[in-house]
């Protein structure tokens, strides 16, 4: 429901967004991350699954993700340089460590929604960028468009096999979306207290800075002291 | 008899060694494990290597030791901060964030991560686990030791005395005054990432001319003792450590080249020009090593010299400190940058509890082994041909004779970003299209990266200037190239970042080298790094197999099989 909810939001707010200067390269290049965070995490998921089937599947999927991230920082780069822009060079992501941290079966209902998700994204961009004629966009998108369904499909097939019932399948897939729906509560919260934290750190830089004046000043000769001479004093191991 | 495991992290190339009464059982960079470059986290999973190589649980560890000081770096981040105020405040809030939201605790995070008393988590200083990790490892008796880094704590360039188990600190050289520092600023300002890129730059600079010899003397001031001042004026490190350089660089040098911009040294004279600018660097480098290396000669006496930090992976300026410093014998670890901490830490630790120096450190092998059947039932679930190979040696000498690139991974990883054979991509050493083919459609690199020859030890003087030594088994330090017929491993500037290979030091790549030479070949080949661009080097048998699908190259060899991808 959530997810049908945003894929119309995207429809609508699409036209816009995407004619913000600059905002089409930015947005390519969040692409290009999560496609780098999911190859990491699921070559993670390649090395800690029991099973030789599912490390292959998951061995496969992280090689695409590796594919897509470099396709999308490509292109990225091409609309930046096009505007006169700097190139924001590949694309570094994080790890959460999903697969440690939910599980095999949460795990796999987390990477199906994302891929169903990115799916009915990638299909709203390919036809909006194919409306303005910006082929080689659109050609991306539906490029990579085939790959998703194949992941989506594929990560389902698994589920319901982990699972065992397509029922229970369904009961991961909604236990993960309360997860996701947590995680994105957390995670405002956080970008709210690095705000606050944020400005009353730079007040207590203001207040404190000029109170450190004279003795930082005397340190700062020090540090220009060249080779500062130690003692000399030796232990074992040099403590 | 004590079990103690050192650890790096929360900067950037997290690690984690482990010895076990006084000998190196382990040692792993997190990002091999993690597959995320440069890993800068808590190093979790190389820990847990560690741990389950050894067979051991967290409680049975004697000690832990972390490389840095927590408390002291956080002095220095609020003095630094404060000291430029008011050019620091938007870096402040960020770095005290980064300091009071987790590195000031990172003992307490250790202990709960490893499941150890609180009061067995120790830490030594920064340059004393770099310090330790070369002269400890060395098996020299006694040693200058220099380690020259961005900073550890508030020290950038230190100077030690090694000998027995004891290291004596003589000297050192503090924060914002840093070599490393400099490097790195213009390795930003030639357009390459910071604390990746610095091996580009000295790739780089074997294109061009140091004719900004002048310019540079305003950017570094050197002392007749060794010591040297960076003119602050054309740095930001000290305000902000993104930043690196400031808007007086550019005036002196001209424009920052653009990041990821490709590059035509050929055709752009503004190509050509940065060139020469990091030509000039690393000349610069090399004399500021070089000042330190004579005053590190002239204050022990000793005929020794050990390096450690990030400034020793650079293999030109080493070559000049072996040939010019005076030393009789000089030494470089493998993970001679931050990784390398762990190890220093750990040795620290376990001689503290009383046990000896580790035996010289002869092979880098210290990671985990591949796993050989299970890279083969991987390989056949993925579609792939698998082949064992009776004489996996003799196979890959002819494969690559008849112009194969070839992945090969053997036994345990490697310590250190140098693939020295157990995670390698081999080719022929003859023909320079090999490495072009390699940088441009294998690791998608830029054009002037150069590869490095491996050679067996005992016919390194017949293809190369000189003799193998204390630095040529682990890839730091540069030869010039003395035979023809090397197109594919000879820098621009003739000269190659030679391996010497013995059966102690590499084993399988020894007896490919044998094979070859029983062949009538040069016993030579070109050893490069099996990774894609941006990367970690592979370690297990599914980053092996996901490098060998997603790449142009004739194979990969997995111990003792063969994994193609032509059908069955």
């Amino acid at each position: 429901m959530i997810d049908r909810a945003r894929a119309a939001l995207v429809r609508v707010t699409s036209p816009l967004v995407w004619r913000l200067p600059g905002h089409a390269a930015r947005k390519l290049e969040s692409f290009a991350r999560a496609e780098e965070g999911s190859r990491i995490d699921l070559l993670a998921a390649a090395h800690a699954t029991p099973a030789l089937a599912r490390r292959a599947a998951y061995l496969r999927h992280a090689l695409d993700e590796t594919r897509h991230a470099q396709m999308f920082a490509r292109r990225a780069g091409e609309l930046r340089r096009a505007r006169g822009q700097v190139a924001s060079g590949p694309p570094r992501a994080d790890t959460e460590a999903l697969f440690a941290t939910l599980g095999e079966v949460r795990f796999l209902a987390f990477v199906h929604r994302g891929e169903q998700r990115g799916r009915r994204q990638f299909e709203i961009y390919a036809r909006h960028f194919a409306r303005r004629g910006d082929e080689r966009t659109a050609a991306l998108f539906a490029g990579i468009l085939a790959d998703e369904r194949q992941h989506e499909a594929y990560t389902r097939a698994l589920l319901d096999e982990l699972c065992g019932d397509p029922a229970a399948a369904r009961r991961a897939l909604r236990r993960v979306g309360w997860w996701q729906a947590w995680r994105t509560w957390r995670r405002a919260g956080r970008a709210l207290a690095h705000a606050i934290y944020a400005t009353l750190m730079t007040a207590l830089y203001l207040i404190a800075a000029p109170l450190a004046w004279l003795p930082l000043r005397r340190r700062a000769r020090l540090a220009r002291a060249r080779w500062r001479s130690l003692d000399g004093a030796t232990d074992r191991a040099g403590r | 008899m004590a079990a103690v495991l050192g650890v790096s992290g929360t900067y950037h190339d997290a690690a984690a060694a482990l010895v076990i009464d006084g000998r190196v059982v382990v040692a792993i960079q997190e990002e091999r494990l993690s597959r995320v470059k440069n890993d800068p986290s808590l190093p979790q999973q190389a820990i847990a290597a560690c741990l389950d190589v050894a067979g051991l649980d967290g409680a049975a560890l004697d000690r832990v030791v972390f490389y840095e000081d927590p408390y002291a770096k956080l002095e220095r981040v609020l003095a630094s901060t404060l000291g430029t105020f008011p050019r620091a405040w938007r870096q402040f809030p960020r770095a005290m964030a980064a300091q009071l939201g987790g590195k000031v605790w990172v003992l307490d995070q250790l202990a709960e991560l490893v499941g150890v008393a609180r009061a067995r988590v120790t830490h030594v200083t920064h340059h004393q686990a770099h310090a330790a990790s070369a002269f400890l490892s060395s098996g020299y008796p006694d040693a200058a030791v220099l380690t020259v880094d961005g900073v550890g704590e508030s020290v950038s360039t230190a100077l030690w005395r090694g000998s027995g188990d004891a290291l004596t600190g003589l000297g050192e050289l503090h924060y914002p005054h840093s070599l490393g520092l400099l490097y790195a600023a213009l390795t930003a300002y030639l357009g390459f990432e910071v604390n990746d890129g610095e091996y580009k730059v000295m790739g780089l600079a074997g294109f061009g001319q140091p004719r900004f010899v002048d310019e540079f003397a305003k950017i570094i001031r050197r002392d007749d003792d060794g010591g040297f001042e960076l003119e602050l004026a054309y740095f930001g490190h000290h305000a902000d450590p993104e930043l690196g350089f400031g808007p007086a660089l550019e005036r002196l040098l001209g424009p920052r080249r653009p990041p990821y911009a490709p590059w035509d040294l050929a055709g752009s004279a503004a190509d050509r020009r940065y060139a020469d600018i990091a030509a000039t660097l690393q000349r610069v480098t090399e004399d500021v090593l070089l000042g330190l290396a004579r005053a590190a000669r002239a204050r022990t006496g000793s005929d020794a010299l050990c390096l450690a930090g990030g400034v020793a992976l650079n293999a030109v300026a080493n070559a000049r400190l072996a040939r010019e410093a005076g030393f009789a014998r000089v030494f470089v670890q493998p993970a001679a940058g931050d990784a390398g901490g762990a190890l220093g830490a750990a040795l620290l630790g376990a001689i503290e509890l009383g046990d000896g120096r580790p035996p010289p450190m002869t092979n880098a092998a210290l990671g985990l082994a591949i796993d050989a059947g299970g890279a083969a039932d991987l390989a056949r679930q993925l579609g792939l041909t698998v082949t064992p190979l009776a004489d996996p040696a003799a196979e890959i000498a002819r494969r690559l004779d008849d112009g194969d690139l070839l992945g090969v991974c053997h036994g345990r990883f490697e310590w250190g970003p140098r693939a020295l054979g157990f995670r390698s991509l081999l080719a022929s050493p003859r023909d320079p299209e090999v490495r072009d083919k390699l940088n441009r459609a294998v690791k998608r690199r830029e054009p002037f990266r150069p590869f490095a020859p491996a050679v067996l030890a005992d016919q390194v003087g017949t293809y190369f200037d000189g003799d193998a030594d204390d630095l040529t088994p682990f890839m730091t330090t540069v030869r010039a190239v003395r035979a023809d017929g090397l197109g594919a491993v000879t820098h621009v500037d003739g000269t190659a970042r030679v391996q010497s290979v013995t059966a102690a030091s590499s084993p399988l790549l020894h007896g490919v080298l044998t094979a070859l030479a029983a062949a009538g070949r040069p016993p030579i080949v070109l050893n490069t790094s099996l990774n894609g661009n941006g990367e970690p080097i592979v370690a297990r048998a599914a980053d092996a197999l996901g490098f060998l699908l997603a790449h142009p190259i004739d194979g990969l060899i997995v111990d003792d099989v063969l994994v193609t991808k032509g059908a069955a």
